[in-house]
């Protein structure tokens, strides 16, 4: 594809995406003021975020300030390429996508330690540190069911893992596959029970001290993660583009929904988990979890 | 443009597109903030050090049994592609490789390395 | 401006986004405020437009209300809700009246800073920096600490053993009084060791303790009616569970419980069930109370009886014993036994509210109150459990910290007041 199209389509996905993410988080979300303002409250809440000034604190570290939300937003960017929308539209349906996607998911690590850090203030940093122990923990579990769906389909491409669920969606096949992705996808982009590093008990941790654009940009961002997550969990689990009647970007955009949907109502529907049982989860409940998945789908595929 | 330089392209585009977007409101209104407004906030009384700290990270058996189980992920991509056609050989040998590690990840959770509060 | 005045007012409609500074007597005021869809209530300076100041403060520069002030990112402005302006916030914009009043002046106030945000108030502390960064040589170069010399003034933490046998750096450090995620004035001198509190003080607190309800205090020298002190228990109780919930992150459900405190009725115990259920199914003890700050030997009180002790100044009431009143209590001493504490109560409470009728009980020089035993001559409850928060945050992690802090239900202002005899 060419790289101002492919670009521009990103780009889109994200921003279409991010803004369906702000509207169903307001209306998943604790204030009620009818549907027409689930539409109109994104736009109004980020013309504000414009409006107000960005504060810095003193002796930040300046670049890495400036370039952790950038960061995350070109993460969710770059994950997103590795997936095919219809059957000849991947912008980098490359042979290894799992592993591209794989690896920018795990350094949103990186992005939201920087924003954590860089602020030299106390409660962001504890958020910072707090995010390397669920990542430690998460990394794992993710990487194994991302995996797994690439045993059938005997390839490390997305736009293969897609065609070998043209019988039978993984979602099916690998029963174990997407509870635990969408538990570790939503512990990836730090949302809902697992908002660990930005909970209130930190007064807003990583994202305490960024205000106006740059929590804006932040926010975004971290809505794509989300989208890109939904997209690739769509693809992986759900068949992405396989489906009757309907075009296949339609499919994908519907699977892509049903996830997001998902996501962001488990945003409103539990509470913060502790950092340590967060932890404990994670090696000694979702890793076994994700290694039986490994290998009952791997006995299945032979 | 071969399929990794395209997300390169994608990558750096995202990354520019929000350092743009972040800057713009410096545009509309440029701000200079004044030392009390700079000061990080703990509740309202500044703080007495900065708070970058040799932090005491409590977790750190944790982070070892990180990478070891790290390590056996670079393995188990080529594994996961080649594992239908190896058969049943593939699969007992990864079995073999993940048990002593699930052996590790037992005696860190028996020696409480999950938990440090 | 044309881009800008679009945005802004684009921006009028949104929440208006303010942060609260809360004096004494303001608690319930500041509480029942985050039911209003006009405002968001915010954790952090950096994430308001609109400071709130409510309740009662001693005169004179209140300490870290202009610095927390500063912090607001601009443009910002200041609202005081009833009571005297106070000294150190000089350009506020005063309110008296009720809470739509205040709301109105919020939203106005709002309105007008997003058409012209050169009307925001300008930073109140002088812009000087503390210590003048230098380094040791003739332009300023080399020295030790961060990169040569103390830069605002501000060492770097130092080294100190840990309890692990490490050395590793501890900060010190004063959290709140002005924190929205502690209980308002509540001002703790820690040091931190990583995410774990090694040293922890209760530091004097800048406001003046309100009025509070005379309901139990009154209940000491002569009868009240039952129903009354039981239906403030559970408002209490509701209120409680209401800002635990907040900082537990579950916003919903925390809008659920306030909604509670003005809906309930004697034997109304329905939706008090129904809440609690739901909370099973959020979580809330499985993901983030279980295990989390188990007491052995609590004071007399509502903690006393999460650990499966019946204590209960009403057992030895007559008039509470006619009623058939038995102490409910909870196994387990930690924040999720004081949590289903807190409800198993307010369910009680409500029952024996429809039970009363008009029977009146007091008058013994003892009394339960919803924080636990009020007695004349012996300190408020409330001072009790507050001079057991030293010993029981220290080697904490900060968040089960919060939640220790919120679920033994430390109340700064009530723990200044004293019983009248």
């Amino acid at each position: 594809m060419n790289p101002v199209v492919s670009v521009l389509f990103v780009g889109g996905v994200l921003g279409i995406g991010a803004y369906v993410v702000a509207v169903l988080d307001r209306a998943f979300g604790p204030v009620s003021r009818g549907p027409r303002d689930w539409f109109v409250w994104p736009i109004r809440r980020a013309a504000f975020l414009a409006v107000q000034r960005r504060t810095e604190t003193e002796r930040p570290d300046a670049e890495a300030w400036i370039l952790a939300p950038a960061l995350l937003a070109a993460l969710a960017a770059a994950g997103l390429t590795a997936v095919p929308v219809t059957p000849s539209l991947a912008v980098a349906d490359v042979s290894a996508g799992v592993v591209l996607f794989g690896a920018a998911m795990i350094i949103v690590m990186v992005a939201v330690f920087l924003q954590g850090w860089s602020p030299n203030s106390l409660f962001p940093l504890i958020g910072a540190y707090r995010f390397a122990a669920m990542a430690l923990s998460f990394g794992i579990p993710f990487s194994l069911v991302v995996l797994t769906t690439a045993i059938p389909a005997e390839s490390l491409s997305v736009g293969a893992i897609v065609a070998s669920q043209e019988g039978l969606w993984n979602v099916v096949r690998q029963p174990l596959g997407l509870p635990v992705y969408l538990v570790t996808g939503a512990a990836v982009a730090f949302w809902g029970p697992f908002r660990i590093p930005e909970g209130t008990d930190l007064a807003g941790g990583a994202v305490l001290e960024a205000s106006g654009s740059a929590r804006a940009v932040w926010r975004i961002a971290r809505a794509g993660v989300l989208v890109t997550l939904s997209v690739m969990g769509a693809a992986i689990f759900l068949g992405g583009h396989l489906g009757p009647v309907l075009p296949g970007w339609a499919w994908t955009a519907l699977k892509t929904l049903v996830l997001l949907a998902v996501f962001v109502w488990s945003g409103h529907a539990f509470a913060r988990m502790r950092v340590e049982r967060f932890v404990w989860f994670g090696w000694v409940v979702l890793l076994p979890v994700a290694l039986v998945d490994v290998f009952a789908s791997g006995i299945l595929a032979l | 443009m071969g399929g990794l330089g395209a997300a390169l392209v994608v990558l750096l585009a995202a990354g520019l597109a929000a350092l743009v977007a972040r800057w713009l409101s410096s545009v509309l209104e440029p701000t200079t903030l004044t030392v009390p407004e700079r000061v990080p906030f703990t509740g309202g009384m500044p703080p007495q050090v900065h708070a970058w700290n040799r932090f005491h990270i409590r977790y750190y058996v944790m982070a070892l049994l990180f990478l070891a189980f790290d390590m056996e992920m670079v393995f188990m991509y080529p594994w996961a592609v080649v594992f239908v056609e190896e058969g049943i050989v593939a699969l007992v040998e990864m079995l073999m490789f993940i048990l002593i590690l699930v052996v590790g990840m037992v005696y860190t959770w028996r020696e409480r390395g999950f938990q440090w509060a | 401006m044309g881009l800008r005045g679009w945005l802004g007012r684009l921006a009028v409609g949104v929440e208006v986004p303010v942060f609260p500074v809360v004096g004494g007597g303001a608690r319930e005021a500041i509480q029942d405020l985050r039911l209003r869809p006009e405002l968001e209530l915010v954790d952090s300076p950096r994430h308001a437009a609109v400071m709130l100041v409510v309740g009662a403060f001693p005169p004179g520069d209140v300490d870290g209300l202009a610095q927390v002030h500063d912090q607001l990112a601009p443009p910002r402005r200041t609202v005081r809700w009833g009571g005297e302006p106070v000294a150190s916030l000089p350009d506020a914009v005063v309110v008296d009246g009720g809470e739509d009043a205040v709301v109105a002046a919020i939203t106005e106030t709002f309105a007008e800073l997003m058409s012209d945000p050169d009307r925001g108030e300008p930073p109140i502390l002088p812009d000087v920096d503390p210590v003048e960064w230098r380094g040791v040589g003739p332009y300023g170069q080399g020295g030790m600490g961060m990169t040569g010399g103390t830069p605002y003034g501000r060492p770097m933490a130092e080294r100190g053993p840990a309890r692990d046998g490490l050395e590793l750096d501890r900060v010190p450090i004063t959290i709140g009084p002005w924190l929205p995620t502690l209980p308002p004035g509540l001002r703790l001198d820690v040091v931190f060791q990583g995410d774990v509190l090694q040293e922890v003080e209760v530091g004097p607190a800048p406001i003046v303790p309100g009025e509070g309800s005379d309901l139990f205090v009154r209940a000491l020298t002569e009868p009240v009616p039952i129903a009354e002190m039981e239906l403030a228990r559970a408002r209490h109780h509701l209120r409680l569970l209401a800002e635990i919930l907040r900082v537990e992150d579950l916003a919903v459900a925390s809008r659920r419980a306030l909604r509670l405190v003005h809906g309930i009725r004697p034997g109304a115990t329905g939706e008090v069930e129904r809440l609690a259920a739901a909370l099973v199914r959020a979580g809330l003890y499985a993901l983030a109370l279980r295990g989390v700050g188990r007491l052995d030997r609590p004071p007399p009180g509502p903690a006393a009886r999460a650990t499966g002790v019946a204590v209960d100044a009403r057992s030895d009431d007559p008039e509470y014993r006619k009623l058939g009143f038995e102490p409910v209590t909870v196994e387990g001493g930690d924040a999720a036994a004081r949590v289903r504490l807190l409800l198993a109560e307010t369910v009680q409470a409500l029952e024996l509210a429809a039970k009363a009728g008009p029977a009146r009980a007091g008058g013994r020089g003892v009394v339960e109150a919803p924080r636990g035993r009020l007695e004349v001559g012996e300190p408020p409850p409330e001072r009790t459990l507050l001079d057991l928060a030293p010993e029981v945050l220290v080697g904490q992690e900060w968040g089960d910290a919060v939640t220790i802090i919120h679920t033994l239900d430390l109340d700064v202002e009530a723990a200044g007041r004293e019983i009248p005899v």
